[in-house]
């Protein structure tokens, strides 16, 4: 015996809820929560979506099999991103081969902790004593040397410029929920989309190039996929395909990380009490002059309670999704398949049943006796269950290798309005909306 | 104190077991994790707390008794 699910009032003929996900997202979600309670459904374009909240109806999410409710066929905004052969054009069982990914794992970390932070050295080196800069533009650069130093490897790195920025803000801002009527439709962000995808093509392209050029013998993941052959002998990955990897490899981690180092200076920079608080921490952990190590950066937890906050007030990613595959019963709901199925991060890190004072900035809701971050089906930035983020040790670690560097070198204020900074949520990858400038100054105790 | 596991969870990618190999291995056939010693000694409390922080799936839990 199933019950009917709600479903949300307004919407559009046609396009249903689609415009209004569009123009306020986060809006949308938590109407639907108030309206509907703990299931409601709402329609984008000719696609039914029905939404989970709470915790009880949020772990029975996270926990279905990918088999009943599928990632893959939920995210079509991706597709025209990653490419044909990549990602969510993949079987289930080959993602979850690609998931034990040896790279985010924890002995291939501790040589990270100082990359990551010799780059964020690199960033600044030509900052000067006092001046201003743009959170968008500086961390989506330094995020991009990271992980590419990172995940694929320092001569890679070395390879890439920041004209490369760019190209990336154009992939990300190429996911506009429209794609749920036709990701090809001919708009300016789709055409901007495609050019990108082309131009890190040819980038990629003319890295193998010169590679053969210079008779080099390069080791590192981009250069074992080129070599991987057909039982004929032709080369298993074209260079699209290549490419295509490295875009969902750097995706997952890019934006993300970039974004959430913005929010959480800028929310220090709005909590003077917690600034003091880690910057005190920062110092006498590294006042032996120590280098900034992996073990060095497992024991920060003030710094981690304030990137939890962030985490949780602003999370990167603001809605998961998956499609039915078969049907899906929620106590007396059953959600048929074909149907969409959703559980908003957003909604979910401010529930007041799993967050005292929800929409207070307040670390210390992380730290022992609290630990607010234990109902893991209620706080999750980095998702939960299976799917749950498998960067998630690895971002935090990048974080803190970040702060641990700027932190201790500069002091820093906000150069707008503290309401003036927001998210831009026009699109499924959440940025910074620019202008977004933070003033720096180097610290007394240490200017040259 | 206990280890309690939720093999609905685990996904095998063995970060347990670079925590704490005293505690912990991974099935070879179905890639899950299995616990080496049910009550651990207070000596590895360290190690098993890190392994259930660290647990990309977050499927281990540290109970006390």
């Amino acid at each position: 015996m199933s019950v009917a699910i709600p479903r949300l009032s307004g919407g559009v003929p046609l396009l249903g809820h689609l415009l209004e996900l569009r123009r306020d997202p986060v809006g949308l979600m938590q109407r639907c929560r108030d309206e509907c309670g703990d299931i409601g459904e709402l329609r984008l374009a000719g696609q039914s979506m029905v939404m989970l909240y709470g915790e009880d109806a949020q772990e029975a999410f996270f926990r279905a099999p990918e088999e009943q409710l599928d990632q893959a066929a939920a995210y079509p905004f991706m597709k025209p991103v990653f490419g044909p052969g990549v990602v969510f054009d993949a079987t289930p069982e080959q993602r979850k081969q690609a998931l034990r990914n040896r790279s985010l794992r924890d002995q291939a970390m501790r040589g990270h902790a100082q990359g990551i932070a010799a780059e964020t050295e690199r960033m600044t080196a030509s900052w000067g004593d006092a001046g201003s800069v743009d959170l968008l533009d500086f961390f989506a650069e330094l995020t991009i040397y990271t992980s590419s130093a990172a995940l694929i490897g320092p001569e890679f790195r070395e390879e890439l410029n920041a004209e490369l920025v760019p190209l990336f803000h154009d992939l990300e801002r190429g996911t506009d929920a429209i794609a749920y009527v036709n990701p090809n439709l001919p708009l300016p962000s789709f055409r901007k989309r495609d050019r990108a995808r082309r131009r890190l093509v040819a980038f990629v392209q003319s890295i193998f190039d010169r590679r053969e050029a210079e008779g080099r013998e390069s080791k590192d993941l981009f250069q074992v996929l080129r070599t991987i052959k057909n039982p004929d002998g032709s080369p298993r990955y074209d260079v699209t395909t290549i490419t295509g990897m490295f875009i969902s490899l750097m995706f997952a981690g890019h934006h993300t990380t970039s974004t959430t180092s913005s929010w959480a200076l800028l929310e220090l920079c709005r909590h003077p009490e917690w600034m003091a608080r880690v910057v005190a921490e920062l110092d006498a952990l590294f006042a032996d002059g120590g280098d900034v190590s992996y073990q060095a950066l497992r024991e920060i937890p003030t710094l981690e309670s304030v990137l939890k906050e962030t985490l949780r007030l602003h999370p990167p990613l603001i809605l998961l999704m998956r499609k039915a595959m078969t049907p899906f019963q929620h106590k007396d709901w059953v959600i048929e398949p074909g149907q969409m199925v959703g559980v908003s991060i957003a909604v979910s890190n401010r529930d007041p049943h799993a967050f005292r004072d929800p929409q207070r900035f307040d670390p210390s809701r992380f730290e022992p006796g609290r630990e607010e971050d234990q109902r893991i089906f209620a706080y999750i930035p980095f998702g939960a269950g299976r799917h749950r983020c498998v960067g998630a040790a690895f971002a935090m670690m990048q974080l803190k290798a970040i702060f641990s560097i700027l932190l201790r070198r500069y002091e820093f204020e906000l150069a707008q309005p503290p309401e003036s900074y927001k998210s831009d949520h026009s699109k499924m990858v959440v940025q910074l909306a620019q202008p977004c400038r933070v003033r720096y100054r180097r610290r007394a105790e240490l200017a040259s | 104190m206990k280890i309690r596991v939720d093999l609905d969870l685990c996904q095998g990618h063995g970060v347990c077991v670079e925590e704490a190999p005293e505690l912990f291995a991974l099935d070879a056939a179905t890639s899950k994790v299995v616990v080496l010693e049910a009550n651990p000694p207070e000596a590895l409390r360290a190690k098993l707390a890190a392994a259930v922080k660290y647990c990309p799936t977050r499927a281990l839990r540290l109970v006390e008794q």
